[in-house]
């Protein structure tokens, strides 16, 4: 377990460095539960997605949501003494909350029998022979009609079509009622599967499941393509990030994927703002002008001011001026100038519109800016989870041949490898929230810079240890030897880099408020090295919210976190 | 011809509806097509519509009765359920269908309709704004409305 003490050592320097803001931090939120991480089997890389909280959901299977139904519905039978059948068509009413169904019974039942459609009055059925289908109006023996509770009679023809046509229409087939307009008895699943053909009994078997996920207020699907898994989540426990067994990581609360530390309606925003047509007129404001003439956008790509519009329009104009081609020439500076345009912008006459263009073009540069590398690292994180496979299919097999090593010694790179998807990630969405961080906040915009350069600066390290110094280890023959040398150093940027970015998801999570609040910080810091454990951070992130200290000298504060910051990268170095 | 295998159901229907009409109410199935029906309804009396003679056609789909009817007027008339294409606004007709309803009982809510508008739910925005605004100038377009085409039926 060589690999395994280096990184709790690694990890405890950095603790101390921390101000044991850290470590405390550990121990209160999670139950240790980063420890524990460590000595997980790697074989799910979503645990990396969880392990900043206790787990507040559970990933289900098909099996585990028809149980689950099953089970819901056998309580509510066994609670209220009523059928099964009868249990499945409450719950489906009352959204399958099992407390609700028991509450709003015990409250009125008799208005809940009403509203949801179970008769309580058994059938009187008729001493006739024969009786008439209310729907094709023939008569047929007893055997050949069905009812519902209420004793409507109708063929098993027409039953079958009735189902038919209400379970194409929809989940609303769950609530189907007796075909008699006057009548509002509940035809539940009991009837669909002794009446409906098999293709509509599975269907409608389909609906009641996805029913069970789709309608409940603690469970959804995940929204990665093809993914069966539904994940049931504890309201209201804190942070929203889920990791589904496919391995997709998402938010609960808005389905997007995963994007810890930035909130919900700036992902919305942000990706409202990818794909809104309002950046293509943006782009068009910034980069073209209307002819003239037929007012179509045109984009100048290269050439001379000599423009002429494409067919059918044809008008030759002066970039520059927008004036006809024809008043220009020699005398107006040649093809590569206008002087009338000089002229004109002299006495002012260009002057909003081109004004209006600049802003356009800087605003867009900034988003451009923003979303390059939101994307840059969108892209190097499905590079990073390819790689990752890679490893795990491939490499580590012939790394453990080659270095005479278990895998069990070689977690270490399967965990590296973990925290640059994650870090990725994180910092990808960093990326949408700078765009959105006001620029008149000049701490908080510095801070953030400086945390997110820090970050950024730490995962390309241990992104080059992985990906370059580790292929040494797998071809060059003969195989070098410092392998343990390797390991302390990817392990120690491992966990260098977690911290950076626990750092970075903290202080946007707490909306940078550090910078108004250094002093709440570093008093925290000492008394949890002193030994206060666990306790130290809830103090902490109740001054930091409470204290909004004076911005003007934000400046001094934020040099002494840097000064704060950096010993670590110090004794890191030092340290490999 | 699509009337050789009418369902048993629609033919009775039919039988019944020209052997034993409902007050106020004539439906016949054009000799062409027997899922076509031709529609006559008198104005319910004390209503707007009283005196006038409203012509409707009626269509049951393939889908008949699992489907609703597919109805509409012909004939010219002010009332906010109803647009100027003839179009009816009324739950049975859509969403509130069930097999067990008959062309009998859609031309009895039609009728109804008449006698009872509903602004509430209107299908002809400016004619519901117009009565529930000025309810009893609202009524006397319809009466001359009717005067001027439902009468001459």
């Amino acid at each position: 377990m060589d690999s395994e003490d280096d990184m709790h050592d690694a990890n405890s320097v950095d603790d101390d460095y921390y101000s044991g803001d850290t470590a405390a931090d550990y121990c209160s939120d999670d139950d240790c539960g980063d420890y524990e991480f460590m000595d997980h089997d790697f074989e799910d890389p979503h645990d990396i997605v969880a392990k900043h909280q206790q787990k507040n959901y559970v990933v289900l299977n098909e099996a585990d949501i028809r149980q689950r139904q099953e089970d819901d519905i056998t309580t509510v039978s066994t609670v209220l003494s009523i059928p099964r059948v009868a249990a499945s068509i409450l719950l489906c009413h009352y959204h399958w909350s099992v407390s609700n169904v028991h509450e709003a019974w015990f409250a009125d039942e008799d208005r809940i029998r009403k509203t949801v459609g179970l008769l309580e009055r058994p059938v009187q059925f008729s001493n006739a022979k024969l009786l008439t289908c209310g729907i094709c109006f023939e008569s047929y023996p007893l055997d050949r009609i069905s009812t519902a509770a209420c004793g409507h009679p109708f063929c098993s023809t027409c039953w079958k079509s009735y189902m038919r046509t209400s379970i194409d229409g929809g989940p609303g087939c769950l609530m189907l009622r007796c075909p008699d307009p006057s009548c509002s008895a509940a035809v539940g699943q009991d009837m669909i599967s002794r009446l409906a053909s098999d293709d509509d009994k599975g269907k409608y078997a389909r609906y009641l499941l996805r029913s069970y996920i789709e309608d409940n207020r603690k469970t959804k699907w995940c929204p990665a393509p093809g993914c069966e898994y539904a994940v049931e989540f504890v309201v209201g426990s804190g942070g929203y990030d889920v990791a589904c067994s496919c391995s997709y990581g998402f938010c609960w609360n808005c389905t997007e994927e995963a994007h810890r530390p930035v909130d919900c309606s700036t992902v919305a925003k942000w990706i409202m703002k990818n794909s809104a047509e309002s950046e293509n007129m943006n782009w068009i404001l910034a980069n073209s002008k209307p002819c003239p003439k037929c007012k179509r956008p045109i984009e100048k790509n290269q050439g001379c001011m000599h423009m002429t519009c494409t067919p059918p329009c044809k008008f030759e104009f002066c970039w520059l001026c927008l004036g006809a081609w024809t008043d220009h020439g020699e005398r107006t500076g040649g093809f590569y100038a206008c002087n009338r345009y000089e002229a004109a912008k002299q006495e002012g006459a260009y002057d909003e519109t081109e004004r209006r263009r600049e802003m356009a073009k800087n605003s867009l540069e900034r988003y451009t800016h923003y979303y390059e590398r939101w994307a840059t690292n969108q892209s190097s994180r499905q590079k990073a989870l390819a790689d990752l496979q890679q490893m795990q299919n491939v490499h580590l097999e012939k790394l453990s041949d080659r270095q005479s090593q278990p895998e069990s010694q070689l977690k270490f790179i399967i965990e590296a490898w973990l925290q640059i998807v994650e870090c990725r990630r994180v910092l990808k969405w960093t990326y949408a929230y700078g765009y959105y961080l006001s620029e008149d906040e000049h701490a908080k915009r510095q801070f953030f810079e400086y945390l997110q350069g820090e970050a950024e600066a730490g995962l390309e390290r241990l992104h080059q240890c992985a990906e370059k110094d580790l292929q040494n280890y797998l071809t060059a023959e003969p195989p070098p030897n410092d392998f343990n040398d390797f390991r302390t150093k990817l392990a120690g940027l491992t966990s260098v880099t977690r911290n950076y970015f626990e750092n970075l998801v903290r202080a946007l999570e707490n909306g940078l408020s550090d910078v108004d609040t250094r002093g709440g910080c570093s008093n925290t810091a000492a008394s949890s090295k002193g030994g206060a454990g666990g306790k130290g951070k809830s103090g902490r992130g109740k001054a930091a919210s409470k204290t909004g200290g004076p911005n003007d000298d934000s400046q001094r504060q934020i040099a002494s976190l840097f000064l704060f910051v950096l010993p670590l990268g110090w004794l890191l170095l030092q340290k490999l | 011809m699509a009337n050789s295998n009418l369902p048993r159901r629609i033919i009775k229907e039919t039988q019944r509806l020209l052997s034993e009409p409902a007050p106020g109410i004539s439906a016949s199935p054009s000799e062409e097509n027997m899922r076509y029906f031709n529609v006559m309804i008198l104005g319910p009396s004390q209503s707007p519509y009283e005196g006038g003679v409203f012509k409707l056609e009626l269509f049951l789909p393939e889908e008949y009765p699992m489907a609703a009817p597919k109805v509409r007027f012909l004939t010219k008339i002010y009332h906010p359920n109803i647009d100027k294409l003839g179009r009816i606004c009324l739950d049975i007709l859509k969403d509130k269908w069930s097999p067990a309803l008959q062309i009998r009982t859609v031309l009895l809510s039609i009728q109804a309709l008449l006698s009872a508008p509903n602004p509430d739910d209107p299908l002809s925005e400016n004619i519901a704004k117009h009565w529930k605004t000025n309810e009893a100038e609202a009524v006397e377009t319809a009466k001359e409305w009717t005067r001027l085409y439902a009468s001459g039926a």
